[in-house]
Parts: structure tokens; sequence; C-alpha cells
């Protein structure tokens, strides 16, 4: 078997023996990524409505659906709202306090059959059955986002303790909640946050997945003939919450 | 199948190919379809142009200091947790993979797609070894019960009818199966579901790794890379070595032009950034993650004739707009991967012997190059391969022996003029109203299906004292 | 320009052999400009049917002798993308590692396609046509791709008095001829070219028009298998005005 030193040995040979074809240089990094995101989400403080409207028009653009409310209380009004179309009951969703304090109960009380994911790992494997029975069941998955970019109408969610990767993953429809905070306008600024979030160790309840979600699953393998939800959700929805949802 | 047996003749594979009615209208139709939605995705977006540059510039770049790029990734990927493997051949890729499958007692894979697992042949390897491989891209896993190889890079079953996929899934399921992409897809979708749920391994390729924090980049639309990368105990992903990026925002480059160049799309529905295997507090993920590093042929190349095509980001806009491909698809191909790059890519892998008659189906009109999101010259390569073909004297020696008369007649004022006469004479059984419509030898081939002009009653040479 | 400019014709072996009046033409077409038309005898050909089948010894043989026969000439004139593009790109690397290699970047930098040296040097865009209606236009793949040249044709057809420009669908595609590609592969050569004379007809022009005669020889070749009313024309003909 080619142990390291031999493998990385060839190439350091071969790449020994030529100069290259013309002169190049790798894209430029930001130095401090936490400053330069923090422009970005200051420059963003004036422009989101702008980066919202943009937002808007691209997630519809690729089969989103987006919804606004005024505020996280209004939250659980526009995800029953949503089951009762596809009349569909069972959610699960990220434990996540950004979703409001009262939304389990709230869902509750509108007819929903929610379910909150554990806040990390399950060690018993029978309750590890269990919750992904639940999963696996679900029809609803309910979620955050660590960002919204505008240029592309994509949903930016890292996983982690308490935000399996299932939740927007299994369930037929996943739903997304996020305010003013998450926007963000190009593909080039979401570089700048990945930078910041990998730049060094994965800290704390962070997971190892960031996942760039652009609409609901699709393909056009067959005759390419456009079908949704091949293995993901076949349906997508944001749901925007003017008010702001953190502090 | 004739298109994918290599020993027949490819010129009898691509006839195969011409005279079947359904791929031709397939071809028409995907090929007419994604030069659409590529030409409408870049007139959109005037930054694009811009990025290819610099896009090529990266891929230029990280070749200057691969090694370095490559090691800095191994570290990245160990300081997660992840385990690095180094294969120089397909046989050890292969045996890396059944040596972790056998050591975690995998008896089921689920397969995203990886045209690297292709390269290598791996499912063979994994069904030899008594471990299922069940691929889970639509496309990939039509073609798996056909037992067929991919005919695109990116769209594998572009050559089948709903009918036939239909028929497919009748004969796997074992019930009436209407011919419904909807209901085709659901069918996958329930059927998919529960390999996912049930699998111990999961196998992916790579588009990217990016060496400065140990992410494997999966660009997809259905799903099923997020699956496979989810919910199995290991993940493995096997990866060319050329598809290494410096960063991040390295990665942001290749991420704004890739969709667009294969489908149009602004981004892929899932774009998926893996650092290593599951975190501390996290349901889901693997225990173990492992990444494989392929050489076979690419190594090679890094200061070889055939550099630029380590560029290649997997995105089959050059088959789309290739005259050739449009015509024949990628099964007469005979190997792996298909198309313009497809000729350059089985030149790395298999040899220059591998493609002395591929290296000549082009006409090097250079719409691959035009469409390349970080512009690969690639008629340029296929005629440094021809050239490699020639000096190695591959090509039967009626061939070489017509051309070394050419370059003497050519190369001689005066035997070039008496060339003239002696073709006056010999065309003149085959002359009628100054065109030849069949012709023995050589141009035959040409008056089968075109007529061909007489030489001139007088060449512009001899009237050129008249004009004077 | 005061003094008169000099042009020195390079014909390209198919146009001596197989398409004298495209040679003719451009001299008329020339002349009647003003300029002073060459034509070195000793010409032959450009060497790149040797060197697109990867016979680059014998390419280079050939180049340096064709480097030779032009080397006085002033402006050189070829009716042919292909053969304009490989002197341009790639006589000089062709011919790097051999005595011949300043003459070749010489003659790389002052040889223009025959359009482009209509437009672009000689800024002239105005002319009359030999035929009357409808005319469509070929893209022929190494002036629009190698030269990067999509404008110079376009303009002196828009700008013809007498004939009328219609679009080619799928212009921009090959027709199949590809030198030797059109007899290795002569059945996926026909059926690209069948592709191309479909777009053709579809047209309703009376002529298809294109700046190489290689794309010609093929397209000409197809439509008259099919005794098509179309009529393949060089660039150079349907400027030249002379009724035919």
């Amino acid at each position: 078997m080619t142990t390291r030193t031999e493998f990385l040995s060839r190439i350091r040979t071969e790449v020994g023996k030529t100069p290259g074809l013309f002169s190049a240089r790798t894209a430029p990094c930001p130095s401090d990524p936490r400053a330069v995101s923090e422009t970005i989400k200051r420059e963003l403080a004036e422009r989101w409505p702008q980066a919202l409207e943009r937002f808007q028009l691209e997630f519809e653009r690729v089969a989103g659906v987006f919804h606004r409310a005024a505020s996280i209380a209004v939250v659980p009004q526009v995800v029953a709202g949503i089951a009762r179309e596809n009349e569909v009951r069972r959610l699960v969703a990220w434990d996540a306090p950004e979703l409001g304090a009262d939304l389990l109960d709230a869902l509750t009380a509108r007819g929903l059959e929610p379910f909150a994911m554990p806040p990390g790992d399950l060690a018993d494997a029978t309750e590890r059955a269990a919750l992904r029975r639940r999963v696996t069941d679900a029809e609803l998955g309910l979620t955050g986002v660590d960002l919204a970019i505008a240029e592309t109408g994509t949903l930016v969610l890292r996983s982690g303790a308490g935000r399996p990767r299932s939740t927007s993953l299994l369930p037929a429809c996943h739903i997304a909640v996020f305010d003013r905070t998450a926007l963000i306008e190009t593909l080039g600024q979401a570089g700048v946050f990945l930078e910041l979030w990998n730049r060094g160790e994965l800290e704390g309840r962070i997971g190892a997945v960031t996942s760039f979600i652009t609409g609901p699953s699709r393909t056009a393998d067959i005759e390419l003939t456009l079908t949704r939800g091949v293995h993901g959700p076949k349906e997508v929805h944001a749901i925007f919450v003017d008010q702001a949802i953190r502090g | 199948m004739s298109e994918t047996d290599l020993s027949v003749p490819f010129r009898r594979r691509a006839g195969s190919a011409l005279g079947d009615k359904h791929l031709q209208e397939a071809l028409t139709i995907a090929t007419t379809k994604f030069i659409g939605l590529r030409r409408d995705a870049f007139d959109e977006f005037p930054e694009g142009e811009r990025l290819r540059d610099l896009a090529r510039e990266i891929k230029e770049a990280t070749l200057q200091h691969l090694h370095r790029y490559v090691e800095q990734l191994i570290d990245s990927v160990e300081r997660l947790g992840g385990h690095v493997h180094y294969a120089t051949t397909p046989e050890e890729a292969r045996r890396v993979v059944l040596d972790i499958a056998a050591r975690t007692g995998a008896r089921m894979a689920v397969k995203s797609k990886s045209m690297a697992s292709e390269e290598i042949h791996l499912n063979e390897a994994l069904e030899a070894a008594g471990v299922i491989p069940i691929e889970t891209d639509l496309g990939e896993y039509i073609i798996q019960l056909a037992h067929e190889r991919p005919s695109h890079i990116i769209a594998p079953a572009i050559h089948k009818t709903k009918g036939q996929v239909a028929d497919l899934f009748a004969k796997e399921l074992k019930r009436e199966v209407a011919a419904d992409p909807e209901e085709l897809t659901r069918i996958a979708r329930v059927e998919l579901r529960q390999k996912f749920l049930e699998a111990d391994l999961g196998i992916t390729g790579a588009n990217f790794a990016v060496a400065d924090t140990g992410t494997v980049v999966l660009v997809t639309n259905e799903g099923n890379g997020r699956m496979v990368t989810s919910l199995p105990r290991v993940h493995v992903a096997v990866m060319g070595v050329e598809k290494v990026v410096p960063s991040m925002t390295d990665l942001m480059v290749f991420l704004q032009i890739l969709a667009k160049s294969a489908t149009g799309q602004k981004l892929s529905v899932y774009t998926t950034l893996v650092r290593g295997p599951r975190r501390p507090g996290e349901l889901e993920g693997p225990d173990e993650f492992h990444l494989v590093l392929l050489d076979n042929g690419r190594i090679r190349q890094i200061a070889g004739p055939l550099r630029e095509a380590l560029y290649c980001l997997r995105c089959g806009a050059c088959l789309n707009v290739c005259p050739v491909y449009r015509q024949i698809g990628g099964h007469a191909y005979g190997y792996t991967y298909p198309g313009p790059i497809g000729i350059l890519l089985t030149a790395m892998l298999e040899g220059p012997g591998s493609v002395k008659d591929l290296a000549h189906a082009s006409s090097l009109c250079g719409a691959c190059a035009d469409a390349c999101p970080v512009r690969i010259d690639i008629p340029k390569m296929l005629v440094e391969l021809r050239r490699e073909i020639d000096e190695a004297r591959i090509a039967p020696w009626t061939e070489r022996l017509a051309y070394g008369l050419m370059e003497r007649v050519l190369a001689s004022p005066t035997l070039y003029r008496w060339s003239k006469p002696l073709a006056r004479l010999l065309q003149r059984p085959f002359v009628r109203d100054g065109r030849i419509r069949s012709v023995p030898l050589a141009f035959t081939e040409w008056t089968r299906t075109r007529d061909l002009p007489a030489l001139a009653p007088q060449t512009f040479h001899e009237r050129w004292p008249t004009l004077k | 320009m005061n003094a008169p400019v000099r042009a020195a014709l390079m014909v390209t072996c198919l146009g001596d052999m197989f398409f004298p009046e495209v040679g003719v033409s451009v001299t008329r077409l020339l002349r009647r400009l003003g300029v002073t038309v060459d034509f070195p005898q000793g010409q032959t050909c450009c060497g790149q049917p040797l060197f697109n089948s990867g016979y680059h010894g014998g390419a280079s043989r050939v180049a340096a002798r064709t480097v030779e026969v032009f080397r006085d000439a002033e402006h050189v004139v070829v009716p042919s993308g292909s053969c304009a593009y490989m002197v341009r790109h790639e006589y000089p690397a062709l011919l790097r590692d051999t005595p011949a290699r300043a003459e070749a970047e010489r003659l790389a930098g002052r040889t223009y396609e025959l359009s482009q040296f209509l437009v672009r040097v000689l800024g002239k865009t105005r002319f009359k046509a030999s035929v009357s209606g409808r005319v469509t236009y070929h893209d022929s793949c190494h002036l629009l791709r190698g030269l990067h040249e999509s404008e110079a044709p376009r303009i002196l057809l828009k700008n013809l008095e007498g004939a009328e420009l219609v679009e080619l669908p799928g212009g921009d595609e090959c027709c199949g001829f590809g030198g030797s590609f059109s007899v290795r592969l002569p059945e996926v050569s026909s059926q690209i070219l069948d592709k191309k004379i479909r777009n053709i007809e579809a047209t309703g022009a009376a002529c298809v028009v294109a700046c190489d005669s290689g794309c010609l020889m093929q397209m000409g070749g197809g439509l008259g298998r099919r005794r098509s009313k179309v009529r393949p024309l060089h660039l150079a003909e349907l400027l030249a005005g002379d009724e035919r």
C-alpha cells in the first residue's frame, strides 16, 4: 500500500519538474474574517429590505415557498397553515431557542404533533431507534438558519448538537425560520463566513456539516423531466420574521 | 451492448449509436437543453467571465504547489479525526474500501454519485466481496439496474426513455410500474430511503476538498449526498488528488460557476461541506470518516502534456456542445469518461495507446474549450495526443505512408506542381459535371454521402499569369 | 496610408486545387481597393493537415517553407480562417526550435484572414453582392473560436448592397469537416453535416456563405449530393460583385 510519504514525495517530484503553464495565484483570503463578517453584517443592517426582496425572488425561482411573519409569536400559525395545506401533523424541530420558547405548545394547540430534537446525542440504543422512527415518520421538519443568501435564494444550515441533519432532510416538507440578521447578499460574502467558521477547530456544540440548501430536492435524470422530492424534501418553506428573533 | 464493447472498433461503435433512434432523440433534446440553460445562466451573470479566469488561475496555482496543499489537507482531515489513504492504482483504492468494509462489518453500502468510483470499478469489487453497493443518485440507480455504465458525466441515464426506466423498475420490484417520471421518482424515493437507513457504509466522491480546513464538498441536487454522509456509521470519500483547493475562499469561486456550467442552475440544490466524522453532541453522522486520495495516472500529468486536464471540474459542459458527443452519446466512447474531456482523461488513466482512435473523434472545432468553465484547451491536447500516437508509430502504415507522401509533395513546389496533372489523370474516370460522386480508396468515405469537387481545370497557380 | 498597400495572397492548398475562383475573387477585390496583390509562386500549403493529425515533424518542414516563401510580404491575406489561424497561432510554437523561429513570429504578426483584413486593416465595409436575395452565414470554427472573429464577416454581409443576411440557426456549430475527421469518422461527419444542411435550408437563403474552403467543400458536397438549390459561396466570391 502506498504510504503518505511515498504519495507526497511523488507529487513533490512531479511539481518540481515544471514551473507550470503560467503565473498564477490563489484567491486572496481575508486575513481577519471576523472583522470582514462584522462589516458585512453592519452593512446588511442598513440594506436588509433590498436583500430580503432579492432573497424572496430567488427563493421562489427555485420553487421555495416564502412566508412573512410579523413576530416569532406568529410563526406557529404559519406552520400550522402549511401543515393544514399538506394535510399532515407530525413535525420534528431543532432544539433551538431562536424558534421561540413556546413553539411546541403553540403547535400542539393548533393540532400538530411536534417533537423537539434532543439537545445532544442519545446514549441509549432504544432511545435512538425511537427517535429515528419519529424523524422518519415526520412530514414536517422545522429549523432555523445560519445564513440566507439573497443572490441565490440559499439557506445555509450548520449541523450541531440539537440541530441534526435529518430535520431539514428526511421530512417531505422543510420549514426554515429566520430574521434579518441571517441575510447576506452574495456567495462571495458566504465565503467569508465559511472562513470565519472553519479556520480554527470546530468548537462546542457545532457539528461537522454545513449545508447550502437551494430549493427542494430535485432531479431531471429521467428524460430531463423535472421532478421534486427525490430523496430530500419535496417542499422548502422560508418564514421571514420581521421582528428580530434574537435579543 | 456493442457501444461499450472495446473489442468492437470505435468507428463501428459510433455507427451503432448513430443508428439508435431513441438515443439520437434523447441526445438532441438533452444536449440542446443543457446548452440553452448554460447560456442563459452566464448571460445573466456578468462576473462569470472574470470568475472563469480566476477559477482557471486557482487550479493552476494549486498544481504548482500541489504537494503542499495535499499535505495540508491530510493534516486537516486527521486533526478532525478522519483517516486518509493513498491509492496509486485502482486496485489499491478498491483494496482500501474493501478493507474498511470488512473491518466495520459492512454488508450494504449506499453510494452518492462518484465518477472516481466508476473509474476504479468499485461496485464490482464490492459485490465480489459480499458487500451490496446501492447507487442512490437516480440516474446512477437506473443504470445500475440496467447493468450499464453512465453515458454522461452529470446525467448518467440520459440515454434511457421513461418507458425503459419503467421496465427496469418493474423488473426489479416485480410489479407494474407506470412510465411517468413523477411516479418513478416517488418509487425511487421510497425504495432508496430504506437503503439509506439500513446501510452500514456510505461511499461518495468529492467535488472538492478544501486543504486548510479538511472539508470535503459534495455538489448534488437530490439529497442523496446528505443522506450518505449522515446516516451510515462509516463514510468513505474517494477523490482524485487534483480536486484539492486551497481555501474556502477559493472554493466559493468554483461554486459560483460549476452548477451554471453543468445545468444552468445558480447553485445545485445541495452543496454539502463535510468536516470529518460527527462531532460530540451530534445525533447523526458517521463515527468514521475516510478520505481515499486517488492517483491513477493523475500525478504523472502534473509535469505531462495533459496537465491542463487536471483543472477539470467534471461539469459536463464540453459534452453538451461537442458535435461528436451530440451524435454518438457517451457509451460509444467505451470508457468511464466520455466526450472531449473524456478522451484526455482516458489517455491519462490508460495511456495514449488507448485513445489511438478516440483522439481523432474530434473535428477540433473548439466548442469544448469555449464552454469549459476553467477554459481547458482540449483541442490542443487532442492534437498533442495525435502527435504522441504518431511518434509511437501506432497508426497503420498506410496512413503514415500517405502523410509522408503529403509532406513530400507539400514541401516541394516542384512535386506539388507535378502532382496536379497526375491527379487530373487519376480522377478522370470519376468526374461528371465537375463533380466526383464516387471514388475508390481513401476518399470513398467522403463520396458515400457527399460530392467531391473535381480538381479545377486550371489551378490558381496556373491562372495567376492571366491575372497579372 | 500614403504608399499603396501590398498584400501577398496565400491562396491555400484547397483554394489552389479546387476553388481557384476564390483566389481570383480575392485578387480582384483587393485590386479594386487599390491594394497591390502579389502571389509568391512557391507556396503550397500552410501544413495544417499534417499538424492536426499529429505529424508535427512534417508540418514543421512545410511550415518552414511557407515562412520562407512569404518572407518579403508586407501583409499576407488568406481566404481561410483555419489557415490564418495556423499561421498566426501555431507557427511560432511549431517552429520554436528551428532557425525559422524569428521569421515565423514575424509572419504570424502580419497574416490576416480576408474579412479581418478588409474590415480591420483596410477599414472597408461596403461591397456590392454578386448574388441577390437572401444569404446565410456559417461561422467557421477556426475563424470564430481560433481567431475570435464573428464580427468582421457580419459587418461585411450586413452592409452588402443587393443581398440580405439571414442568421443561420446553429451557425456557430461545426459543419463536420475537421479535415481528416471527415474521412476518419465519415458517418459522424455526415450526420453533423445533415444537421447543418437542415438548418441552412430552413433559412430559405439562396446561398450559404463561409470564409473557409474546407467548410464550403463539406457543405457544398452535401448540398450537391442532395441536388439542393442552395449555393455554397465563399465570402470573397460574394463580395467581388461580379455577376456569375
